[in-house]
C-alpha cells in the first residue's frame, strides 16, 4: 500500500495521473492552482505521459476541453470560484455536445464581495448546466473520485462531463493519509479511452454541436441529455461497487453515517460534513439518535436513495453551505422537492445556512441545531431558516462598518 | 516556398466542395469567400465556429461540409481549434491515428467575434504559436442580429445601433495589424471578388505552419442595404476605391498584393450601398465624404513611402 | 486527538514546521491533517498552520481554536493581537516560544497558568526572518514535547519535507538543528496531553443572531471615506528597521522617500526625511538607495527599546 500524505489539490492531481489523462487545458485560480502545478511539474520530469496547456481564461479552458474530448482524447481539467463561472457558457455548451471529461471544482465562494475562502455557491451555480457532480468530504474521495469520474463519463450509457468538487483550503490545502492506488489497477479499472462516434477524423465527416431550429428537436436533445444524467445513478452504482472490489473503499451515492435508527439526521455536502460526523459521535455519546446523510452524487440527485433513507426518520436539519438569493438553501429545497408527497417522511425538514465564505462550523452549533430539531418536533412546526452567524460576528462587521464610515444611525442598536 | 500554380483566372477550380442548401442570404458575400476559399483548403478540414450568421451554415441535420465542424461560442472559437490541434497532435504521436486522419484545423468567425468578443481566446492562440488558420468574414457588423455596429463597422456607416445623421462615430479596427503586431506565421486581406488574389493567399497559408489570418470582406446586401446583383461590383469597388487594400504579412514583411493604379473615388463604392446613403440624400453630407476619402488617401499614402 | 498549532511569520517556515510535525506524527502510525492558513498576508505578515493527530480518522476540520500545544517561532507576534497567539489557550495547552528570553520572565510577562517552555534563540541571528532554521528546530521541538515521535522519525520526516526542494547541505543542517532542538526538550518530553473532544452535556450555546434586514446604503461593502488602509500597522510586519542617522542624511532629493514602495518617509519642510515606523514593513530599499549611507539596519527588537531620533526642523 503506497500512503501518502497529500494535500486535496495533490489527491485531485493524483487521480488525473492515474488516470492517464491526454490532455489538460488550464489556468490558474486560488485555491486550485496546485492541482495543475503538480501535473505540469510531472509532465516536465516525464513522469507523466500528457500534454497541458494554459489558456488565457477558462471560458477558452472548457472550449479547448470540450473540443480534445470531441476529437477523441482523455480530457481533465481544475478550476474554481470565479474561473468556474467565467466559464459557465462553456459548461452548458460541453455537457451538450455529450463527450466525457472531468472538471475538478475547488469551491470557493463568490464575488461581491471577493474572498478566497470555500463555500458552494460556485458548484451551485453549475447545476443544471450537464456536467455531473460528485462531492468529496475528504482528500482520499477526491482522488477515488476523479477515477471514478471518468469512468461515469465516458461510459456508453452517460457520456457527459463530470465535476469533481472540493472545498478550498479545507481539503485543497490540507495534508491528510491518502492510499494512491497502484497504477496498473488504477489503469486496468479506469480503461483506456473509446472516442465512439464522436472523433474528427479525415476519413470520418462529422459536424458537431450545431445549431437547431425548433422546439422540437431542442427539446429531443436537451431531455436527453437530462435522462443520460439519470441512467449515471445507476451506473454510477456498477462503478462504486467495482471500485470496492478493485480498491476496497466504497463511495455509495449517499453516504449515510449512523443513520439506521436515527431519529434526527443532519444532510450536507462537502468536508464540512466531517465535522458533521464528529458531532454526530458526541450527540451519540450523549445518547441522542443521531445520524448523517452525505450525498456524494448531486447531480444526478439521489432521489430515491433519500426517499429510502429518511423513511420514519423524525427530523431532517438540512445545512446548507449556499444561498439561493431569495429563496434560501438549495440543497434544502432540493430535497424538499425530492420527499415531497413521499409517505411516512420526517414531518420537520429545517434549515441553516452555513459556513458561508469559509465561516467555521462549530461542534457546538451541530448539537444546537439537534436541539431546535428536538422543539420542531415536539411542537410539530418546522423552524424559520436560520443562518449560522452569531451576536459577536455582527458586533464585528459593525466596526468594520465603523472604519468604512458607514454611517449607521441606530449604531450599537444590535 | 513553391511559386504558385494559380497563375490565371482558369487556374481556378471549376468544381466547387462547399455544400448548396445553406440558409446565408442570398448574394452573401462572406459565403462567397468561404466557398472560394474552401476550394483551395479541400475537405481534410474542421471548422470550428463562433456564434455568427455562419453558425447557421450546419442547421440540424443539415451540413455543408465534405469534412467537420463544430460549434463552439461567441468568445472562444480560436480556443476550440487549440482543443482539437492538440488533441490530433496527442492522437498523432501516440499513434492512435494516421497522419492519413489528420484535419486542417480551422476558426470561422464573423467580425463580432474576430474583433471584439473573441480577441483575448484568439491573442491566446497566436502566442501559443497555435498551428490554425482563422477566417473572419467580416460585413462590418453584429450581422446576424440585424447589423448593429461592431468594432469593424467603418466611419460613417449607419446600422441598426447607429442611426443619426452621421452614421457610426468610431473607425474601423486595424485587426490586420493587431494580428501582425503578434508576428504571427502568416496575415492576409481578401475580398471573394478577386477570386485568383484570394486563392494565392489560401494556397500559401495552407502551406504555413503557425497561427495564420485571412480577413476576408464580406460585402452584406442585408446589413449594408444593396441589391445582393451588386456583392461582386462592391466588392471590386472596395478594391478599387482602396477602402480594401489587398495585403499580406509573410516573413515579417507586409506587403500589398493589389495596389490600385488610379483609386476611384470611395464615393463609388459608398454610393451603392444603403447604409451610406445619408452622406448623399437628402443632402450631401461632403465633410463627412471628405473625411473618408482623406483617410483612405492617407493610408496609400503611408504605403506608397514604405 | 493531538491539536497543535504553530504561529509565525510569513518567510519563516509555518508551514513546513506543521508538515514536519505531520509527517513525523504519519511516520508513527497517526492519522494525520496539517495545513498552512494564509490569506492576503505577504512575508513578515502573522501566519500559522496547524496539526491533528489521532489513532484513529480525524473528522475534525479547519482552524484549531484550542490547542494543546502553541508554538510561537516569533516572540514579537505575542504583542500583536491580530497574530491570535494566545487564542484558546487554557491551563492544560503547552505554550512553546522560540526566543532569548528565558521561560520564567514571559511567564510573569503573560501571567498564564499553562506550561510555557522556551526554546532559546540563537543570538548569533540579526533579523528574525533569516533563523532560517527555526520551524524545523520548533517542530523538533514539538515532537519531544508530544512525547511520541521518535528522534529517527523526526529525522526521517524533517529530510522528507526538505529534500525536494533545498540543497543536500541546507538539508543536514535543517536535520542537525531539528533534532539539536529534539535534544534540547529532553527533561520536558511527553508534557502536552491530547484534548478532550467537546462535551454535549455543558456545550455552550452559539449565541446565534437574527441578522435584520439593513438597506444597501449599509449592506453594500463599500467603504466611504479615503485612506482607511492607514489603520493596518503594517509596521508589525518589520522585523528589522530602518534608522536614519541625521547627521549623515545630506537632504538629498528624498531618495528614500520616492523609492519608499510604501510611501512610509514623509519629507519634513526642511526637506529631511521621517520614516512612518506604523507602516514601513522592513524592506530597507531606503537603507540600500541613501546616496550617503545614511540610514541603518537595526534590529526591532533592539530598536524598540531605543527613543528614535525625531528629523531636525
Amino acid at each position: 500500500m503506497n500512503r501518502k500524505l497529500i494535500t486535496g489539490n495533490g489527491a485531485a492531481a493524483w487521480g488525473a495521473r492515474l488516470a492517464m489523462v491526454d490532455y489538460i487545458p488550464a489556468f490558474p485560480i486560488t485555491p486550485q492552482t496546485e492541482i495543475i502545478e503538480t501535473l505540469a511539474n510531472w509532465i516536465d520530469r516525464g513522469e507523466m505521459q500528457g500534454k497541458l496547456v494554459t489558456l488565457e481564461s477558462e471560458h477558452s479552458m472548457i472550449t479547448a476541453a470540450g473540443a480534445a474530448a470531441s476529437s477523441g482524447v482523455r480530457v481533465f481539467s481544475a478550476t474554481s470560484s470565479q474561473g468556474l463561472l467565467y466559464g459557465m457558457e462553456m459548461l452548458y455548451n460541453v455537457a451538450g455536445w455529450r463527450v466525457p471529461m472531468v472538471l475538478v471544482n475547488v469551491s470557493r465562494g463568490l464575488a461581491a464581495p471577493i474572498t478566497l475562502e470555500p463555500d458552494h455557491n460556485d458548484v451551485m451555480a453549475a447545476r443544471d448546466s450537464g456536467f455531473l457532480q460528485i462531492h468529496c468530504a475528504t482528500c482520499q474521495e477526491v482522488l477515488d473520485s476523479v477515477l471514478l469520474a471518468h469512468r461515469l463519463s465516458e461510459h456508453e450509457d452517460v457520456r457527459l462531463p463530470v465535476l469533481v468538487n472540493q472545498d478550498g483550503f479545507y481539503l485543497s490545502f490540507t495534508r491528510e493519509p491518502v492510499d494512491i492506488p497502484n497504477p496498473t489497477a488504477a489503469k486496468q479499472f479506469v480503461g483506456s479511452y473509446e472516442e465512439e462516434n464522436l472523433a474528427f477524423r479525415a476519413s470520418t465527416p462529422l459536424s458537431h454541436a450545431v445549431a437547431v431550429l425548433g422546439g422540437g428537436p431542442y427539446s429531443y436533445f436537451r431531455y436527453e441529455i437530462h435522462l443520460a444524467a439519470q441512467q449515471a445513478l445507476t451506473v454510477y452504482d456498477e462503478l462504486a461497487n467495482e471500485f470496492r472490489d478493485f480498491f476496497g473503499r466504497h463511495y455509495p451515492q449517499i453516504e449515510a453515517y449512523r443513520c439506521d435508527d436515527a431519529d434526527y439526521v443532519f444532510v450536507m455536502i462537502g468536508s464540512f460534513a466531517t465535522k458533521a460526523k464528529e458531532a454526530v459521535d458526541r450527540l451519540r455519546e450523549g445518547g441522542w439518535n443521531v445520524g448523517l446523510m452525505r450525498p456524494r452524487l448531486l447531480r444526478p440527485f439521489p432521489r430515491d436513495n433519500f426517499v429510502s433513507l429518511l423513511q420514519g426518520k423524525q427530523a431532517v436539519a438540512v445545512i446548507d453551505q449556499n444561498l439561493s438569493m431569495g429563496m434560501g438553501g438549495i440543497l434544502h429545497t432540493e430535497l424538499a422537492s425530492a420527499l415531497y408527497g413521499k409517505p411516512d417522511m420526517p414531518a420537520v425538514l429545517a434549515s441553516f445556512i452555513g459556513g458561508l465564505g469559509g465561516r467555521d462550523i462549530t461542534t457546538q452549533e451541530f448539537f444546537e441545531m439537534v436541539t431546535v430539531l428536538r422543539k420542531a418536533v415536539a411542537s410539530g412546526e418546522t423552524p424559520p431558516p436560520r443562518l449560522l452567524f452569531t451576536h459577536n460576528e455582527f458586533r464585528e462587521v459593525e466596526k468594520l462598518q465603523a472604519i468604512a464610515h458607514v454611517e449607521r444611525e441606530e449604531l450599537g442598536q444590535h | 516556398m513553391n511559386e504558385t500554380i494559380l497563375r490565371r483566372m482558369k487556374d481556378l477550380p471549376s468544381t466547387h466542395l462547399l455544400g448548396t442548401g445553406t440558409p446565408m442570404c442570398a448574394g452573401c458575400g462572406g459565403l462567397e469567400a468561404l466557398h472560394e476559399i474552401y476550394d483551395v483548403l479541400g475537405s481534410n478540414t474542421v471548422f470550428v465556429n463562433a456564434a455568427g450568421c455562419m453558425t447557421l451554415l450546419s442547421v440540424y441535420p443539415f451540413t455543408p461540409f465534405r469534412g467537420s465542424w463544430l460549434y463552439t461560442a461567441m468568445a472562444s472559437a480560436p480556443a476550440g481549434a487549440q482543443g482539437v490541434r492538440d488533441a490530433l497532435d496527442i492522437l498523432k504521436q501516440q499513434g492512435r491515428i494516421s497522419e492519413k486522419e489528420d484535419l486542417q484545423v480551422v476558426t470561422l468567425t464573423g467580425d463580432g467575434s474576430a474583433y471584439g468578443m473573441g480577441l483575448s481566446a484568439t491573442s491566446g492562440t497566436i502566442e501559443r504559436n497555435l498551428d490554425y488558420l482563422y477566417i473572419c468574414y467580416d460585413n462590418e457588423g453584429y450581422g446576424n442580429t440585424g447589423q448593429q455596429y461592431s468594432g469593424a463597422t467603418p466611419h460613417g456607416a449607419q446600422t441598426a445601433t447607429s442611426q443619426g445623421r452621421t452614421g457610426f462615430p468610431g473607425y474601423k479596427k486595424d485587426l490586420f495589424a493587431i494580428w501582425v503586431a503578434h508576428q504571427p506565421a502568416y496575415v492576409a486581406t481578401v475580398i471573394g471578388a478577386e477570386p485568383l488574389d484570394l486563392a494565392r493567399k489560401i494556397e500559401k497559408a495552407k502551406t504555413i505552419k503557425g497561427p495564420r489570418f485571412i480577413l476576408a470582406l464580406a460585402p452584406c446586401p442585408t446589413g449594408w442595404d444593396y441589391d445582393p446583383k451588386d456583392t461582386v461590383e462592391i466588392g471590386k469597388l472596395a478594391v478599387k476605391t482602396g477602402v480594401w487594400p489587398l495585403k499580406e504579412y509573410v516573413d515579417g514583411q507586409v506587403v500589398h498584393t493589389k495596389i490600385p493604379r488610379e483609386r476611384e473615388p470611395v464615393e463609388s463604392y459608398l454610393k451603392l450601398q444603403g447604409r451610406f446613403r445619408h452622406l448623399f440624400e437628402p443632402v450631401r453630407n461632403d465633410r463627412l465624404i471628405a473625411d473618408i476619402q482623406t483617410r483612405i488617401d492617407h493610408y496609400w499614402q503611408s504605403v506608397s513611402e514604405a | 486527538m493531538y491539536r497543535v498549532r504553530f504561529h509565525g511569520r510569513g518567510g519563516q517556515g509555518m508551514k513546513t514546521a506543521s508538515r514536519i510535525l505531520g509527517t513525523a506524527f504519519f511516520l508513527e502510525g497517526y492519522e494525520v491533517q496539517d495545513a498552512p492558513r494564509y490569506g492576503a498576508e505577504r512575508r513578515g505578515a502573522p501566519i500559522f498552520a496547524f496539526v491533528r493527530a489521532s489513532r484513529s480518522p480525524i473528522n475534525e476540520r479547519g482552524i484549531i481554536q484550542q490547542a494543546d500545544l502553541v508554538i510561537v517561532a516569533d516572540d514579537s507576534l505575542i504583542a500583536v493581537p491580530a497574530a491570535g497567539v494566545l487564542t484558546g489557550i487554557t491551563n492544560d495547552t503547552v505554550l512553546l516560544i522560540y526566543s532569548e528570553t528565558d521561560a520564567q520572565t514571559w511567564s510573569s510577562r503573560l501571567n498564564l497558568a499553562c506550561t510555557l517552555i522556551v526554546l532559546p534563540a540563537d543570538q548569533a541571528i540579526v533579523d528574525p526572518l533569516q533563523h532560517h532554521f527555526v520551524g524545523t528546530g520548533c517542530a523538533g521541538a514539538a515532537a519531544q514535547l508530544l512525547g511520541v515521535i521518535s528522534r529517527e522519525h523526526l529525522q526521517q520526516a524533517i529530510e522528507q519535507e526538505l529534500v525536494e526542494h533545498h540543497r543536500r547541505i541546507v538539508v543536514d543542517k535543517n536535520i542537525e538543528y531539528g533534532l539539536h532542538a529534539f535534544d534540547a526538550m529532553a527533561a520536558q518530553k511527553g508534557c502536552v496531553k491530547q484534548g478532550h473532544p467537546i462535551n454535549l452535556n455543558n456545550y455552550q450555546n452559539p449565541d446565534w443572531f437574527t441578522l435584520p434586514f439593513e438597506a444597501a446604503r449599509l449592506a453594500a461593502p463599500a467603504i466611504h471615506a479615503a485612506l482607511t488602509s492607514e489603520k493596518s500597522k503594517t509596521g508589525l510586519w518589520r522585523t528589522m528597521r530602518p534608522v536614519i542617522d541625521y547627521q549623515r542624511c545630506n537632504r538629498c532629493w528624498w531618495v528614500c522617500s520616492t523609492f519608499c514602495p510604501d510611501g512610509a518617509i514623509n519629507v519634513t519642510t526642511g526637506n529631511y526625511p521621517q520614516i512612518d515606523y506604523d507602516h514601513c514593513k522592513g524592506c530597507m530599499v531606503c537603507v540600500t538607495q541613501c546616496p550617503p549611507h545614511a540610514i541603518l539596519s537595526v534590529p526591532e527588537t533592539e530598536a524598540a527599546k531605543q527613543k528614535m531620533e525625531e528629523a531636525p526642523a
